[in-house]
């Protein structure tokens, strides 16, 4: 699956993201840009198929997915009220196979879990991303393909913490295009509104002039 | 097992003991006092059987009652459905032992040679070797020739084959015309005729529990018993379902206590008993009983006919419109229907009203009219008021303004919105959505609405 970055699919083993497996993207925080990311691989999914969220740190903005390509109908997001109940779900999707992707947010995790839902990707054509803490980067895990996400001007620094094929230690730059999109205002500058005003010229000689 | 205070079945176990069938109550409880005694009881035993045979609609329509508590399954028509013969054995079979039965199952050209070979346990799919099993068997297996069975003794024919052999004048004249009949049906010379069961016009059964039962999760046991049979009836009915009631009858204490009802409304109709019973599993995890049941029953009130399948060449990639479906019923079972969320927005203004999420449903999310903007992706439930230093709004580090003004005013009508709108960044590029409020008459706040992601 292309990820629509020519330099993060040089990087990756097989020239995109994986699919049918577990891929871990380890984010500074909500922000990062994990989403901007991944908007290029989402967008080219096969239409039809839902896009599942499952357990997002805030609220998804519908206004931003209308933007995007992955149009906004096609989302579903769960909130599991417990663990279990977001880990049995997740399970869940990845064996129906008839998702087209599942982004799971995972505060924490137990190895084990890890493993028995990669075991599940396997099992389908579901691009599945798991968006964990960045200090989940020191533990083991099962994923194949790690990469650590940390936000940067322009665009977002990828580190791949590990992946099949030779290590890479140099972070990468990817540029995302911030606001693809000309602004709903053409952007008014502060400078002139701080201005006085320029006083109007009085008519002195309208007087003159009616009075004849 | 007892049938007038004698046993007529007996369990390995039993057996060990040293006790055996015919004994009666008395002595059996002298030989081995702890050994557990049950009366036979036929109206359950017919009513088992019932609920078999209403499973087992589901392979074939023409199906009846034979002899000594058997089926006789007329499979002609449902052997290529089934991917053939021993493919659709092992599915009996499953269907049976879902069914918390043993079975023992035969095959054969014929209806009373199946019957026979089903003793064997045996399939033979044609007639020569069917005939060569029969000529060996003996002759005490087929039910017309038991009364004669000493005289049969005395002739020194102790197989099937040998009674066939004998003289057909003096054996009719002998042992009537049944043994002759029964001879003839099972070697294919006279047709069998059969009143084929016909299931009921509605589905509606109870199942008397043996033992009480406190948790929930084990009336998933019996549950899937009544599955199997509704599954059974629903395919002979050529209907599919799309609302089932699990009844669950309480133990009457002191006050009765009204049944509890587990009401399952499936998006699509179905009639597969996998995914019956996986929404029956997660619902009654959840159930919590009030008191002990003694009784499971299972309504279909709501059936509607069978939409016959895709005939597309080409199978969809990942899974029909169907699947999608199922997937979603299975979450909303499990998580709460609260918790599995759809679009659907509202044409406002203000962010927080017009990203409005609602609990899946029938229909197709609809998207009302609204500008392409950039917005965050990340949409704050409360925003978060921030503090202000040197005039740059502050979020665990200085922010620094990117985009913005864009006023929103709005919502004179509840709780109305002043607020200018910015896009500021952080010093780890991060960016986020601040707004000033700007009611008129309060101080200007700076609060956090949006991340971007």
């Amino acid at each position: 699956m292309d990820t629509g970055h020519p330099a993060l699919s040089a990087e990756l083993p097989g020239g995109g993201w994986p699919q049918g497996s577990l891929t871990e993207l380890l984010a500074a925080g909500p922000g990062a840009g994990e989403l901007r990311l991944l908007q290029a691989a989402l967008a080219k999914l096969p239409a039809q198929q839902p896009i599942v969220l499952l357990q997002p740190p805030h609220t998804p903005h519908i206004a931003a997915w209308r933007a995007w390509q992955p149009a906004p109908e096609r989302l579903l997001w769960l909130r599991p009220t417990q663990a279990n109940d977001a880990l049995w779900a997740a399970d869940q999707v990845l064996r129906s196979g008839c998702c087209a992707a599942l982004l799971f947010w995972a505060r924490s995790i137990r190895p084990e879990s890890l493993r028995r839902l990669h075991v599940a990707a396997q099992g389908s054509d579901t691009l599945f991303f798991m968006v964990r803490p960045l200090s989940a980067a020191s533990q083991s895990s099962p994923a194949p393909l790690r990469l650590t996400l940390k936000s940067a001007v322009g665009g977002v620094e990828v580190g791949i913490a590990k992946r099949r094929g030779p290590a890479r230690d140099q972070p990468l730059h990817i540029a995302l295009g911030i606001s693809a999109l000309p602004p709903l205002y053409p952007d008014v500058s502060d400078a002139p509104m701080d201005l006085r005003t320029p006083v109007a010229a009085e008519p002195r000689r309208a007087a003159h002039v009616l009075a004849h | 097992m007892l049938e007038h205070e004698c046993a007529i079945a007996l369990s390995p176990q039993a057996v060990d003991l040293g006790l055996q069938a015919g004994m009666r109550r008395n002595s059996m409880s002298a030989l081995a006092p702890g050994v557990l005694m049950l009366e036979r009881q036929p109206l359950r035993e017919t009513d088992t059987r019932d609920g078999a045979a209403l499973a087992l609609l589901q392979y074939t329509p023409e199906l009846a009652h034979a002899d000594e508590d058997s089926l006789l399954l007329s499979v002609a028509a449902s052997l290529r459905l089934f991917g053939g013969p021993r493919a659709l054995c092992r599915r009996i079979r499953m269907t049976v032992a879902a069914l918390g039965l043993n079975a023992s199952l035969g095959m054969a050209p014929t209806a009373t040679g199946a019957w026979l070979m089903a003793r064997r346990g045996r399939r033979v799919m044609r007639m020569a070797p069917l005939v060569r099993h029969l000529t060996n068997m003996p002759c005490t297996w087929l039910p017309a020739a038991r009364p004669h069975r000493d005289w049969f003794d005395g002739l020194g024919c102790r197989t099937l084959g040998a009674i066939r052999a004998l003289p057909r004048a003096g054996l009719q004249r002998r042992c009537g015309k049944p043994l002759i009949k029964a001879l003839d049906a099972a070697h294919g010379d006279v047709p069998e005729l059969f009143e084929w069961i016909v299931a009921p016009a509605s589905f509606s059964r109870r199942v008397e529990l043996i033992a009480r039962i406190d948790h929930a999760e084990a009336a998933l046991f019996v549950a899937r018993h009544l599955v199997e049979q509704l599954c059974g009836w629903l395919v002979a009915q050529q209907r599919a379902v799309s609302q089932i009631t699990l009844v669950l009858e309480h133990e009457r204490g002191r006050h009765a206590i009204p049944p509890t009802l587990v009401d399952i409304a499936l998006a699509e109709p179905a009639w597969q008993p996998e995914h019956l019973v996986r929404l029956l599993r997660e619902r009654l995890s959840r159930l919590e009983l009030g008191a002990p049941i003694i009784q499971i029953g299972l309504d279909a009130p709501d059936s509607v006919a069978f939409a016959p399948p895709s005939d597309s060449l080409f199978p969809e990639p990942g899974g029909t419109p169907a699947d999608r479906r199922r997937l979603v019923e299975l979450l909303t079972a499990r998580l709460g229907s609260d918790q599995v969320l759809q679009v659907a927005p509202r044409a406002d203004w203000r962010p927080e009203v017009a990203n409005h999420w609602a609990p899946i449903g029938d229909r197709p999310p609809s998207l009302p009219e609204a500008p392409i903007a950039d917005r965050p992706f990340w949409l704050l439930d409360i925003p978060i008021a921030l503090v202000v230093r040197d005039n740059r709004p502050l979020y665990r580090t200085p922010l620094r303004k990117v985009t913005g003004p864009e006023r929103i005013e709005t919502g004179w009508w509840d709780g109305r919105a002043v607020r200018d709108y910015f896009v500021y960044e952080d010093e780890h590029a991060t960016r986020y959505w601040l707004y000033q409020d700007r009611h008129p008459g309060a101080d200007i706040k700076w609060f956090l609405h949006g991340i971007f992601g």
